[in-house]
């Protein structure tokens, strides 16, 4: 066992030579960024221990979680991001029971009414403000809603696109094509000037709703043209296949189409709503406060003020972690999806 | 489905469109009118009032609005050229360390490419204005040879001046692009097949010739539609100047919608001005490509 192992260590160190050190140009840009690493490492740690001041960090905590919450409320924000949390950790971990595994996707889904419930009040909890929702609370709550209304949305436009009724075919290209023509920031910042407008007069949607809606209307358009690659790769004998069994127009989209184009399109729609997480963030220039905003605001505070490399080195970690659960998730879902289907 | 069902299916479908249509528009109506707004263009040729601290053309604030608003895509052009340029250099080369030989140097540019794009560009942004050029001390001027000025109020450069807004709006863009480009680089590259590589290699061709003069050639087909998307993505992005006080297109509307009120008319011409930097990136890449492809047939 022993000889396998100081083997295996020649082996290593070889291939380290051959990867590293093969010539002379491959060996000074190696030691150049040996160099470089450990220049930067020690410079980072020791910014990160002596020199940065994590009290802005540390002393705003709640404030970055769940923004301007009532205090004596804010374990109703916290119960919903720790049962995320809990839930994320036993999709990925968990013990497999069949019971609870085969219906994961409505617990998911049911957290969404679960978070509504517990942000707004009501029945029994004392109504809460939209104005007063903040931090990483309504960041996730975009987020979420969003691309939850936004996934049946891109699915009926990417049949519509794909439909062979011309004028159906040509209003939805119309609409997919000018929506991903145009800049978020537009679609959010016209989301809330104009959806007042387009109104009858008498009722108001608040901020929030307003944010949504413009999420909802920019990435579906995204989403279609993702799922429309995936309904695109379903090879035309397939539909032949299901004509013959003598399946209707809608069972085939419904049973046929849609199962396998969502598996194929699901890494681009992964991509989408982590980008849809992140760009969440533009909300902070459009007066939500989420958790850039927050970060915006506790620097424009007099205390904290020109700690900017702080919050925004915090502000990083928080989105980039969250992504990468966000990621981890994803792939899990993969996983089980690609299981299922060898399974038949 | 029968002819008759298709026919009477859009029917129907229209009819409800456009009655949805119908009513949003009646509604808008009964609102323009009630806040005395109304629906027209002429205010275009009143003059702006406002100034504008950078304009590549002569600007004073008692120019019209239309002048202002082509100052504004002028500046969102002259940003998006400039690190468009900078992000394909930057993206080709981080694509190239990661698909290259040395370990150590694809690590570097994974962790580089997985940093950036986990993170929100608008907090990218947000740091490099105001860390890396407002965090720049605004007595101590560093300066080189008296032709390359660095403060906080930009860099000076032999005459020529570019702001710190600018600045830092092109590098964050810069540094954002540039991660996503090196995928699409990468994509290319893994998509010529690996007989290439031992094709060239068995030849006798050195590395970085064999890189340029086969794999590349092979690879740009499949790398043009990226990048054009990624430019796309670029030209769209670059409206998040706002956040740093850049006057770009976005950023002069909101001025005027601020001042007028003309949110409707105000989307429309944002939604034309978009329509002309696509056609302008899109066209242009589509040349290209056909010069590649042109150049592909004669060799």
């Amino acid at each position: 066992m022993f000889k396998i192992d100081i083997s295996s260590t020649i082996f290593f160190l070889k291939n380290l030579k051959k990867t590293l050190f093969s010539n002379l140009f491959n060996t000074i840009i190696t030691l150049l960024i040996i160099l470089f690493i450990s220049v930067a490492i020690s410079n980072t740690f020791a910014w990160l221990l002596f020199k940065a001041n994590w009290k802005v960090v540390i002393s705003n905590l709640p404030l970055y979680a769940f923004g301007s919450f009532p205090p004596n409320e804010q374990w109703r924000p916290a119960t919903w991001m720790i049962s995320l949390l809990l839930l994320s950790i036993f999709t990925l971990c968990g013990p497999e029971w069949k019971w609870l595994r085969k219906n994961l996707l409505i617990v998911w889904v049911g957290t969404i009414p679960l978070g509504l419930y517990l942000l707004y009040g009501g029945l029994g909890l004392s109504p809460i403000m939209s104005r007063h929702w903040g931090g990483l609370t309504l960041t996730i709550l975009l987020t979420v809603c969003s691309s939850l209304l936004s996934l049946p949305f891109g699915i009926v436009l990417a049949l519509c696109r794909q439909s062979s009724l011309p004028l159906i075919q040509k209003l939805s290209s119309i609409y997919i094509d000018v929506m991903r023509a145009i800049p978020l920031i537009a679609v959010l910042f016209f989301g809330q000037l104009l959806i007042p407008l387009f109104l009858p007069v008498g009722i108001e949607i608040d901020r929030v709703w307003r944010a949504i809606f413009a999420f909802t209307l920019f990435v579906s358009a995204y989403i279609a043209e993702d799922i429309r690659g995936g309904l695109q790769s379903i090879p035309n004998t397939q539909i032949e296949a299901a004509n013959s069994l003598g399946l209707n127009q809608y069972q085939i989209i419904q049973f046929i189409l849609i199962p396998q184009a969502l598996r194929i399109a699901l890494p681009a729609l992964t991509n989408q709503s982590i980008g849809l997480f992140q760009n969440t963030s533009l909300m902070a220039i459009l007066g939500l406060v989420e958790l850039l905003g927050v970060g915006r605001s506790i620097l424009a505070n007099p205390e904290f003020i020109g700690q900017y490399i702080e919050v925004y080195v915090w502000l990083a970690c928080v989105y980039w972690m969250v992504c990468t659960i966000m990621a981890v998730l994803a792939r899990h879902l993969e996983q089980r999806m690609t299981i299922n289907q060898a399974n038949f | 489905m029968k002819i008759n069902q298709k026919v009477f299916l859009q029917f129907g479908i229209c009819i409800i469109f456009f009655g949805l249509m119908g009513i949003l528009i009646n509604n808008l109506t009964i609102n323009l009118i009630r806040t005395g707004l109304g629906f027209n263009f002429s205010w275009l040729f009143k003059p702006a009032s406002f100034a504008l601290a950078e304009h590549p053309l002569p600007y004073t604030s008692s120019d019209s609005y239309a002048w202002a608003l082509f100052i504004g895509w002028l500046n969102s052009l002259k940003v998006i050229v400039s690190s468009l340029i900078l992000a394909t250099f930057l993206g080709t080369l981080i694509g190239f360390a990661r698909t290259g030989k040395n370990s150590l140097l694809g690590l570097i540019s994974a962790g580089y490419i997985t940093i950036v794009r986990q993170t929100p560009l608008l907090l990218q942004l947000m740091f490099w204005y105001f860390v890396g050029f407002l965090g720049l001390k605004d007595n101590i001027f560093i300066q080189i040879k008296n032709i390359f000025y660095v403060s906080n109020q930009g860099i000076e450069f032999s005459g020529l001046i570019f702001s710190s807004e600018f600045l830092a709006l092109s590098l964050g863009l810069t540094i954002f692009t540039s991660a996503y480009i090196a995928e699409v680089i990468r994509g290319g590259i893994l998509s010529v097949s690996r007989g290439q590589w031992e094709a060239f290699r068995s030849l006798g061709l050195s590395e970085k010739k064999g890189l340029i003069r086969i794999i590349l050639p092979q690879a740009l087909p499949a790398i043009i539609p990226g990048l054009t998307s990624q430019y796309l993505n670029l030209a769209k992005n670059s409206t998040l100047a706002i956040a740093v006080g850049y006057s770009d297109i976005y950023a002069i509307n909101d001025t005027i919608i601020n001042q007028t009120g003309r949110a409707i008319e105000c989307f429309i011409i944002l939604l034309v001005s978009f329509l002309l930097l696509n056609l302008l990136i899109t066209n242009t890449m589509e040349i290209i490509n056909r010069l590649i492809l042109k150049s592909r047939k004669y060799s």
